[in-house]
């Protein structure tokens, strides 16, 4: 899910910069110092997880992970998910660094979300956690597909058809990616429940 | 304090743990995303080129577009089944071939213009009239002969150096390992360094 360059208008562009830009306020204010190591660390799997294809239905689309980084750093996935991008613009020109803001905002939005719907969710007993964890990063693959397919409205025309396709080729991706989170948080949930935040 | 920097000691190497077996298992299988790359090359009036994703698979039934040097829309064409399109065109200046594969992807390529050379041409041709003047008929057909058998194995030969150029570019386009590793020592740089501000801005 990257917006390549040359896609967009300057309107929409810049509306997910300013959109991005603000999070990134947030999540740079919010962050403490002891929490930058696990912000780094999510910082790269962020960026690794979009070289991981799941081959799964007719197009294969790849991993992205934004549901584990929101559910584990709250606000902070604004700057988590920045400088991975960034990366995977320069280093691999995955999307790009005009669309960058775009694409901040499409991925660590749905991240905030989940983190707030299922954050109590996460407290409470194993399975529920799990539960809470897996939706929570299904839902933020779906809502960032969404987020994608509105900043593609003026370049493709028909938002439900575009919406439609990135729906169908992300809904396994949203399952795995619920999946993974979940056990990643009751894993963290055992044995260093205090990560959990 | 010091626990904490303790707690997330752990939690980092329990990560990197996590994320290095997933990598592990997929890497060596697909090391790529989902990033369209275009390439084309010019054959006379004929322009022929191909699209294809990062990890190789092709760009189908895409939308290929063709603008001039000035931006204007020259033709628009389809990728076949394996990604491979062409097109005749007698412009002579810089192309851009734009193809827009759909979802927010896009790629772009530039072929150059042949003007120069075709003044060269220009030039050679007006010689090459006055010594097939002087030359006899004979002669004259020889050389069309002689041009289109030159033509012919050029052809052949070069077809198999194209194919090369398509594989390398394509080898060019996927990532390394080097590129993975690099990235993330980069993203821990750039922590590094927003936390060494954090701090002495906490401290003063």
């Amino acid at each position: 899910m990257h917006i390549s360059e040359g896609v967009l208008s300057a309107p929409v562009l810049l509306a997910g910069a300013v959109l991005s830009l603000s999070g990134l306020a947030i999540g740079l204010r919010k962050i403490r110092n002891e929490d930058i190591p696990k912000v780094a660390v999510l910082s790269s799997a962020f960026f690794v997880a979009s070289l991981i294809h799941i081959p799964v239905g007719p197009t294969s689309a790849h991993l992205v992970l934004n549901g584990l980084v929101g559910m584990l750093l709250g606000w902070s996935a604004f700057p988590a998910i920045f400088v991975g991008l960034a990366l995977q613009a320069v280093l691999f020109q995955f999307g790009g660094l005009t669309t960058l803001g775009v694409n901040t905002f499409s991925m660590a939005m749905p991240g905030v979300l989940s983190y707030y719907i299922f954050r109590k969710m996460i407290h409470k007993g194993e399975n529920t956690a799990f539960i809470g964890g897996f939706l929570g990063g299904a839902l933020a693959i779906l809502l960032g597909t969404i987020f994608i397919s509105i900043a593609l409205i003026e370049t493709e025309k028909s938002f439900v058809g575009v919406a439609a396709t990135l729906l169908t080729m992300h809904l396994p991706i949203a399952f795995i990616e619920g999946i993974i989170t979940g056990f990643v948080l009751i894993y963290l949930k055992k044995v260093k429940p205090e990560a959990l935040g | 304090m010091k626990r904490s920097f303790n707690s997330n000691n752990f939690l980092f190497v329990v990560l990197i743990i996590f994320f290095i077996q997933i990598f592990a298992i997929f890497i060596s299988a697909t090391a790529n995303a989902h990033k369209v790359s275009a390439y084309a090359y010019r054959e006379g009036d004929k322009i022929l080129g191909e699209c294809y994703f990062v990890d190789g698979s092709a760009c189908k039934n895409s939308k290929v577009e063709v603008y001039n040097e000035k931006g204007e829309k020259l033709l628009e064409t389809l990728t076949d089944e394996k990604g491979k399109f062409s097109f005749n065109t007698k412009e002579k200046g810089e192309l851009k071939i734009v193809i827009p594969a759909g979802e927010g992807h896009r790629a772009e390529y530039k072929i150059e213009g042949i003007k120069e050379q075709i003044e060269k041409k220009d030039i050679k041709k007006e010689t090459l009239k006055e010594e097939r003047q002087s030359k006899s008929n004979q002669n004259y057909v020889d050389r069309e002969e002689f041009k289109k058998m030159i033509d012919e194995v050029m052809d052949v030969k070069l077809q198999g150096l194209r194919r090369e150029i398509m594989d390398l570019r394509k080898q060019m386009d996927s990532i390394g390992l080097r590129d993975i590793l690099g990235g993330i020592g980069y993203i821990f740089g750039i922590w590094g360094i927003i936390m060494l501000i954090k701090r002495k801005r906490n401290a003063s």
